[in-house]
């Protein structure tokens, strides 16, 4: 009886916290796309301005970005560090889609970055500037579509959570 | 007959969440799948039902057919 009541609390207990985290992801995903939307223009300042090399860009982008996004940055830096001859389209790919899942972004997010990352540092920086602007544009409308998504399912996936565990402590005793 | 209206709670525990999230889930515009759960639901209250009517066919039996 008495570990029944442990067992049951402890589902409880689990299915509110899965329900909180999952609320909490979609609150962070407007929050970090806005977070990397900054950071890209703080890089469009190093590319077109400090005219820095794109692997010190990244570098200092990356020292003053917040930290998923800090993150994803310094990999793509890390990689292109290697210098194992590949391009920096690879390099980009490789370290966002590796730390991808570490953020609370989505799909569409990650195909803006990835088709921003085949066109910079391989043409001048006027064009690069225009491929960082339509970037930044993209990014914000995400984070509209996200913000509204948000105040939709954030109030709906910690209540669900709560009740969905209650259902499965009801179905077990 | 304490296992009866044990299982009678259950059942009526079971729509009341089930109730609970349907409207959850039709605040939020998921109208479709609110409306598969509340189908689960009562698919596994049926189950639950028909297990208890199967008892009390086995126990009609077991009076009336002398086994």
């Amino acid at each position: 009886m008495f570990v029944k009541l442990i067992g049951a609390a402890l589902v409880l207990f689990a299915g509110t916290l899965i329900g909180f985290l999952q609320a909490a992801r979609y609150a962070a995903r407007p929050k970090q796309i806005r977070q990397l939307a900054g950071s890209l223009q703080r890089l469009e300042t190093e590319i077109v301005y400090g005219r820095t090399p794109l692997p010190d860009a990244l570098r200092t982008t990356a020292a003053s970005a917040e930290q998923p996004i800090g993150r994803l940055l310094q990999a793509a830096a890390e990689e292109l560090g290697l210098g194992d001859g590949r391009t920096f389209r690879e390099c980009w790919e490789a370290a966002m889609r590796n730390g991808w899942p570490a953020t609370a972004m989505r799909a569409p997010e990650l195909n803006v970055t990835l088709r921003l990352g085949s066109t910079l540092g391989i043409s001048d920086k006027d064009d690069q500037l225009k491929h960082l602007r339509l970037a930044a544009v993209q990014l914000k409308a995400e984070e509209d579509a996200a913000k509204d998504e948000q105040s939709k399912y954030e109030k709906m996936s910690r209540s669900l959570g709560l009740l969905l565990a209650a259902l499965v402590v009801i179905l077990m005793v | 007959m304490s296992i009866d209206v044990s299982a009678i709670f259950q059942i009526a525990g079971i729509g009341i969440i089930i109730a609970m999230i349907h409207t959850v889930l039709k605040q939020m515009g998921k109208e479709d799948m609110a409306h598969w759960v509340t189908v689960i639901g009562f698919v596994v209250v049926l189950f639950m039902v028909v297990r208890l009517l199967n008892e009390l066919f086995q126990e009609i039996k077991t009076i009336f057919l002398f086994q």
